[in-house]
């Protein structure tokens, strides 16, 4: 029962990192529209050049902001040369997308070869917290802290700030954002290279819990896109909420009966899908 | 006699705003009716309702003595219902020919035939051939419906919205965006249609009105304001306060 | 018909040439087309007498593959439903005949044909209703990139309790050593005969396509992609017509994925999956959407780049293949989307040949009883 706790606290860390990672896609694809599922990949990416700076110079945060500013500017690239083009047509961006992600992935594993690199958590960040007889990994504690973090950061630039109201009311009606003045495309554009970075960010973060391996890209853009539609996309209460149930769902899944922990995750996503395409919190979708 | 369009009291909401509200009116068997207003009054939003587009908030609609509230859009078309769009709602990548078979068939049984290569069907494509030349497009049959002028496409949008040989037309704006010459040729044209279709017509332009309308409606902020016979119209005053703004909306600003 | 009108229609066919803008929605179905048809048909039935066997092999993964394409684009090109799942219905063929053959013995080909015929309908028939009930316009119409998520779901799923039951479909390695084909006399097929015996069901397939993309109900489909809403209003059950193309284009997807399963004697859970899925969709756009042939184009280039590839850079293929798609996509003008892809600019290569040749030919489009032109 009490290992119950441990798994408890792993399935949330698994939430905030599918968090992290699903709020950079929640934000392009909620507020831009855009459709990109080369996600999961530049999730690699960032785990990869995180490992890389870890590798050479030994410094956990400076692989975060290196991840962060190397894959914003992937992002921009992306941007310019191919979605800026693709502009409302989905399916084309869900193509182009997958051809970018397969390129990626083949990239990544050119340079950094296919064996699977475990990423070991930080100094000062290994161990683990006694709590009785039980052992709460001080990372997955970490993880967990700088998942609230940015969900605080983002429900409060959502509710709070300007640029938040912009994208709502982007979200609602586009083309009277734009008539009001605003410069709607310079904020959909940051908003895009927000989620790069955020990706970045979450592919070094998430490493030592995920793993780096060549074909993680796959697997996490589902992780990514189930956790979406199942919370809902235009509210980032929406994507923490879908992390969790996800998160816990999967993580406890495997921990007490594996062998069908496998599909629970897309039975749900496909009765979200076709009975509450909304999501649990979402803007309606119709 | 019985109506062959009746509503009851209909009306929708988005949110907040009644966009049409409580409008109760029927149209006889024959009979030539426009719907007028200033822009914004609701008249689209009401052919969509009476097309099912549009699902009400309230209020029923009859056609023919049936009650077709919750009705699909297609069964309304065979019902004997049709409707032209105010912006042009054509098929853009395919010829003009395609367009005009397509139309056609779509109260046919023959729609479902899914072996027979379509250009086989004599039926079909002399039908096609009559109705394109009705509308005197038929020599610009393989073209493009894309690369038209905005004036023949206007008249295959008009031609499309007769295919389904309705007994109930209705009519968005048929001469919108029309130079007054096409729609001098419109106007001559919806004079033409015989006593055996029933033409409910939206239109702004009043040469077009009164040259076709027996009776006339006006809407203004989603309600019926007046109705009447054309002469009645255009003597009204409060017509014209509607249509020069000074007449504000009834509740108060 | 008049003759007057007649004579009319016949000048139009015989002037269709330089107005016949590459694509289906444009290019006639005339003489000119159906005789290369049938010279490639002849070509490809003598092929395996010159040439090596690895060649009529790759001819044969063409066919599939073409086939598997095509079946796609009676969704994605004509009634304009985008799918990322379409692998779903390849391994549900490839699977159905594995398993018949492998844990159920039952070794006549026809009947492993038949059962995948009807496994690949009732899966999209059960997949399609909650699907399209929420996809299209009209009240109560989500946005359709939920449709498409959806698609990717489905293949994922198949792929996933594949992997998991694994006493019936061999878990995540699948199943393997499916033998030569059994025709029902004789002995097993060698590769020479299967060869031959996909090419006849590969023209059956694509001949039924074309007939059914010609009919009245293919018409439909294309109006419903064009303009949805319109078709609705003109009286069509647009929802039936996805649906029912929905459920056809699945069942030819798992006609292609039986065939693919005795020729690769094995079958493993990725071709459920998005691995499977992203070829379909390449090969379709690659092609040409606007074209019938233009997913078996399509499979031709595909298939002679992985070819080489698998030869010099088998490394770097995936690298290869999503070049492919970024080029295949960014390389097509959109806003003109008749000539997007390989398959019209094949289309207009040859019917600029054909205008180079002699009279000869246009006096046989002129004497044909011609469809009107705009097929």
């Amino acid at each position: 029962m009490s290992q119950a706790l441990v798994t408890g606290l792993n399935g949330l860390s698994y939430a905030f990192i599918l968090f992290l990672l699903a709020a950079g896609f929640s934000l392009t694809f909620g507020v831009m529209g855009v459709l990109n599922l080369a996600h999961g990949a530049l999730y690699m990416l960032g785990a990869y050049i995180g490992l890389q700076v870890i590798a050479s110079v030994h410094q956990f945060w400076a692989a975060v902001v290196v991840a962060a500013i190397a894959l914003a500017i992937v992002g921009y690239a992306l941007y310019w040369f191919f979605l800026k083009k693709l502009y409302n047509k989905v399916p084309q961006q869900g193509v182009l997308t997958i051809g970018v992600s397969l390129i990626i992935a083949n990239v990544v594993l050119w340079i950094w070869g296919p064996i699977s690199h475990t990423m070991m958590s930080p100094r000062g960040l290994t161990g683990a917290v006694h709590v009785g007889s039980l052992g709460f990994p001080i990372y997955r504690l970490f993880v967990v802290g700088i998942g609230v973090l940015v969900l605080a950061l983002l429900w409060y630039m959502q509710d709070r700030t300007r640029v938040g109201a912009i994208i709502r009311a982007g979200m609602d009606n586009r083309d009277m954002t734009v008539s009001l003045g605003i410069n709607y495309g310079l904020v959909s554009t940051c908003v895009f290279l927000l989620g790069m970075a955020l990706a970045g960010v979450a592919g070094v973060i998430g490493a030592p819990i995920t793993g780096a391996y060549p074909s993680m890209g796959d697997n996490l853009l589902l992780l990514t896109l189930i956790v979406v539609v199942v919370g809902g996309t235009g509210y980032i209460q929406g994507t923490m909420l879908g992390a969790l149930v996800i998160g816990m769902l999967d993580t406890f899944g495997k921990a007490y009966i594996p062998s069908v922990a496998l599909f629970f995750s897309w039975i749900v996503f496909l009765a979200v899908l076709l009975l509450r395409p909304s999501g649990l919190i979402g803007r309606k979708v119709f | 006699m019985a109506p062959l369009l009746e509503t009851k009291e209909l009306s929708v909401h988005f949110g907040g705003l009644a966009a049409v509200r409580s409008v109760t009116f029927g149209i006889e068997p024959g009979e030539r009716l426009a719907l007028i207003g200033p822009n914004g009054a609701g008249k689209t939003t009401l052919f969509n309702l009476l097309t099912g587009q549009l699902k009400p908030s309230g209020g029923k609609v009859y056609f023919k003595d049936q009650d077709i509230t919750n009705a699909s859009v297609f069964s309304r078309t065979h019902m004997g219902m049709a409707r032209s769009f105010q912006i042009t709602s054509l098929f853009p990548e395919q010829s003009v020919m395609v367009n005009a078979m397509i139309g056609l068939q779509g109260v046919e049984k023959s729609r479902y035939a899914f072996f027979r290569p379509i250009f086989k069907d004599r039926v079909l494509t002399s039908a096609a051939q009559e109705l394109l030349e009705s509308a005197e497009i038929w020599d610009l049959r393989d073209e493009v419906v894309s690369s038209l002028a905005y004036g023949q496409q206007r008249k295959l949008e008009i031609a499309l919205s007769l295919a389904s040989h309705p007994d109930l037309l209705m009519l968005d704006e048929p001469s919108c965006g029309l130079t007054a010459a096409e729609s001098a040729d419109i106007t001559k044209r919806v004079r033409a249609l015989g006593k055996k279709i029933t033409v409910l017509m939206i239109a702004h332009d009043m040469d077009l009105v009164f040259g076709v309308a027996e009776r006339v409606i006006l809407l203004h902020y989603g309600e019926i304001a007046c109705e009447g016979t054309c002469d009645e119209i255009r003597s009204n005053a409060l017509v014209r306060e509607i249509y020069m703004g000074s007449r504000k909306q009834p509740g108060g600003v | 018909m008049s003759d007057e009108r007649k004579r009319s229609t016949v000048e139009t066919a015989a002037v269709a040439a330089p107005d016949a803008v590459a694509g289906r929605r444009f290019g006639a179905t005339t003489m000119q087309d159906a005789g290369v048809v049938t010279v490639v048909a002849i070509i490809v039935l003598l092929l395996p007498l010159f040439i090596p066997s690895f060649v009529s092999s790759l001819v044969t993964k063409i066919m599939i593959y073409g086939l598997f394409a095509t079946s796609l684009n009676i969704i994605w090109g004509y009634a304009n439903i985008p799918s990322f799942g379409h692998a779903a219905f390849f391994g549900a063929g490839a699977y159905t005949a594995a398993i018949l053959v492998i844990k159920l013995g039952i070794t006549s080909f026809w009947l492993g044909l038949l059962v995948a015929i009807v496994v690949s309908a009732a899966i999209a028939a059960i997949l399609g209703i909650p699907a399209f009930r929420v996809f299209g316009v009209g009240a109560g119409a989500v946005n359709p990139i939920y449709f498409l998520l959806a698609t990717i779901a489905f293949g994922e799923l198949l792929s996933r309790v594949a992997i998991t039951i694994r006493p019936v479909t061999g878990g995540s390695t699948g199943l393997s050593g499916v033998p030569k084909a059994h025709i029902g006399f004789g002995s097993a097929l060698s590769e020479k005969q299967f060869y031959y015996l996909v090419f006849v069901l590969g023209v059956i397939c694509l001949f039924l396509m074309y007939r059914i993309l010609s009919s009245h109900y293919g018409y439909a489909l294309r109006g419903i992609h064009d303009n949805e809403k319109r078709m609705q209003a003109l009286g069509y059950n647009t929802w039936l017509y996805k649906y029912t193309s929905w459920i056809i284009a699945g069942v030819f997807g798992g006609i292609a994925g039986v065939l693919f399963c005795y020729f690769g004697s094995s079958v493993i859970p990725s071709q459920f999956a998005m691995a499977t899925s992203d070829i379909s969709f390449l090969l379709v756009i690659l092609g040409g959407t606007t074209v019938f042939f233009g997913p078996l184009v399509g499979s031709i280039f595909y298939v002679g780049i992985e070819y080489v590839v698998s030869i010099y850079l088998p490394a770097r293929w995936p690298l290869i293949f999503g070049g492919l798609i970024v080029i295949a996509i960014m390389a097509t003008p959109w806003s003109r989307q008749r000539y997007q892809g390989l398959g019209p600019g094949v289309l207009l290569l040859w019917r600029w040949l054909g205008r180079a040749v002699p009279r000869l030919w246009r006096r046989e489009i002129a004497e044909a009883p011609s469809p009107k032109r705009g097929v």
